[in-house]
């Protein structure tokens, strides 16, 4: 059963892993940073909804450490993990909280769970208090990403998750 | 089935050990500054990393003035001024050798012998003054960067001739200093040696450095670059420049003529990965004009440019297509795109 | 579990605080902030909070190479005068948002500002 549990992650992450990389390619929407559709959440999302957290949790990290490796940019995993775990709490409490088919609802709010952790780390790094202005910004376009991703992760679980879950 | 804490600790050892990992990586590295006062000019430098990384680019800051500086009497270059040339080696050699190829390549719109009209026109010292034809034609005589010999280490000047690598040495510096901060691992660095800027990586969140130009014709903005690895240099009659009856003289001579470059352009901003490239090239593209600039631009690879005309027009060569917005008032501004063909 | 139409009215009274809060607070800034540092020689001598000045406030720093005269206002500081001899600090003008700070060379003069709300993060020219 372990054999099996490792092995749906590996896929998971290296799911993850290729939409990340093809995220990279896309040319940046507005020209305030972070604002990016985040479409990797939707494995996140996927495996917190139908293998469980701490599947999620080790998916999420791996995929975050091995992207920032792949799109050689080591420095930006601390922003990725800060954003990252913080949508992954949101998802993991949203998860008592909606239905099957409110998935997109716990991806909204998980979605600005990231941008506010990506903030964070964002201002204890340059202690830069000015950064907090963005927080509007990124509340509202985690909102239209996060309910893209949602709405697509949702869509994930109802097709695969009998697969997953077995 | 429930999955209980238990039964994920192999997958939560791992996640552990690889947050770790990413941590003790130096991506939260805290920002290291220094100002110092060198070259004639204010330089700001910031590494995210160790200490010892900015302490070392401020020496590395120092030696090159102790090298290059022309006024110093003991540096590398006035030596050579003084005895009419000599043994040179290690830095000194190699610029040197890459200021002569970029004379070369601008067929001498940039000139690393144009001191004694510098100081004719009395920028060395600030007593300006408007030399007279003959004494301009005699000093024309004197200088010509193809009759400089650098063979074997070994420097021969012709008599009266005389050196100065003003023009370049900042350049050459911001590469030094790259060169250092990359060996120490530094991700992310900014070094602005007096407007003479180069960017180490990208910056801490991983994005592009934006750096801003100054407009010619006021004290605003006119745009600005985003970058990462590269060097952005500005030269601009704006800069410096005396006025008499009623016309204004740039700091930036013309070694053909002798006179103050007077090409129609107010501003030049040269980009590319090497800082001493676009420092010399930021001269002699300002004395060319745009059409040598066009010219010189598309027979060269390895640098991009942005172009303000005195009539305030503004031209990018097309790599800056995307990475160049205008600001302020040049937000109305056409901005036209050269391009290869 | 919540029904759906909750969670949406939820969302729509997010996305329609945080974008009033965007507009708002991408709305050309009146007076802005930051904090002025002046340096001399590299070492701190005075900060001024200009978000906090409400009126002008005017001093002088003496430097070993002379006196500049310094005014400050609600979110932009300058050189009024100085006797150094190339005036290059006091023909900068005022500084409010730029990174560039205002530098005196022969006084070994550095006016920066932090957190200016600056677009850039280093000028050349």
């Amino acid at each position: 059963m372990e054999l099996r549990r490792l092995t749906k992650d590996g896929v998971l992450t290296a799911v993850a892993l290729a939409i990340f990389t093809v995220e990279l390619q896309l040319p940046e929407l507005a020209p305030v940073p972070g604002v990016k559709p985040g479409l990797a959440n939707i494995v996140t999302l996927v495996t917190a909804f139908t293998l469980g957290p701490w599947d999620a949790l080790a998916v999420l990290i791996a995929r975050i450490v091995l992207g920032g490796l792949i799109a050689g940019n080591p420095a930006a995993i601390l922003y990725s993990l800060c954003g990252g775990l913080a949508a992954y709490l949101v998802t993991v409490l949203m998860r008592r909280l909606v239905t099957e088919k409110q998935i997109w609802v716990a991806s909204v709010f998980a979605a600005i769970g990231h941008n506010a952790g990506q903030i964070a780390a964002a201002l204890a790094v340059t202690g830069t208090p000015s950064l907090l202005y963005y927080l509007p910004v990124l509340a509202v376009s985690g909102v239209i990403t996060g309910a893209f991703t949602g709405f697509a992760g949702q869509f994930a679980v109802r097709r695969l998750g009998k697969a997953l879950r077995k | 089935m429930r999955r209980g804490p238990r039964r994920a600790f192999p997958a939560l050892s791992l996640a552990l050990s690889l947050l770790l990992t990413a941590l003790s990586g130096c991506s939260a590295a805290p920002a290291q500054t220094a100002t110092i006062f060198a070259m004639d000019t204010v330089m700001e430098l910031t590494a995210y990393g160790e200490r010892r990384c900015v302490d070392e680019a401020v020496s590395a800051v120092y030696e090159a003035e102790d090298r290059f500086s022309v006024t110093d009497p003991d540096s590398d270059v006035a030596r050579l001024n003084a005895s009419g040339g000599g043994a040179v080696s290690g830095d000194t050699q190699a610029l040197l050798e890459r200021a002569l190829e970029l004379c070369a390549l601008t067929d001498g719109a940039l000139d690393i012998t144009v001191y004694p009209l510098v100081r004719a026109w009395g920028f060395t010292t600030g007593q300006y003054r408007v030399p007279g034809g003959g004494e301009l034609a005699g000093l024309l005589e004197k200088t010509g960067y193809d009759r400089v010999r650098l063979e074997d280490g070994t420097v021969s000047l012709p008599e009266g001739s005389l050196l100065d690598l003003g023009a370049v040495a900042k350049g050459w510096t911001a590469d030094c200093i790259a060169g250092i901060w990359r060996e120490a691992g530094v991700k992310s660095g900014l070094i602005n040696l007096g407007g003479n800027v180069m960017t180490v990586g990208a910056k801490p969140d991983g994005s592009d450095w934006t750096v801003g130009i100054r407009d010619p014709f006021s004290q605003e903005l006119m745009g600005a670059v985003r970058v990462r690895d590269a060097a952005v240099v500005t030269s601009g009659g704006y800069q410096r420049y005396f006025e008499e009856d009623g016309v204004r003289y740039c700091h930036i001579i013309d070694p053909k003529t002798g006179r103050p470059a007077d090409s129609g352009l107010a501003s030049v901003t040269v980009t590319g990965a090497e800082g001493v490239l676009c420092d010399g090239l930021s001269t002699a593209v300002y004395v060319l004009g745009l059409e040598g600039a066009k010219a010189l631009w598309r027979e060269n690879g390895g640098f991009e440019l942005v172009l303000v005309t005195e009539e305030r027009k503004v031209y990018i060569t097309e790599g800056l297509e995307g990475v160049f917005t205008p600001e302020g008032s040049y937000q109305s501004t056409e901005i036209k795109v050269i391009r290869r063909g | 579990m919540a029904k759906t139409r909750t969670w949406v009215i939820l969302i729509v009274v997010i996305l329609l605080l945080s974008g009033a809060a965007s507009v708002f607070l991408y709305a050309p800034r009146s007076p802005a902030g930051g904090v002025a540092r002046i340096y001399v020689d590299g070492e701190l001598v005075r900060s001024v909070d200009l978000s906090a000045l409400s009126g002008e406030e005017r001093f002088t720093v003496e430097t070993e190479g002379g006196v500049n005269v310094i005014l400050a206002e609600a979110g932009r500081i300058r050189v009024e005068s100085a006797d150094c001899p190339d005036q290059v600090c006091v023909r900068r003008g005022w500084l409010s948002s730029s990174p560039a700070p205002i530098v005196c060379l022969p006084h070994r003069l550095v006016i920066r500002l932090d957190g200016g709300g600056a677009a850039v993060d280093t000028e050349v020219g």
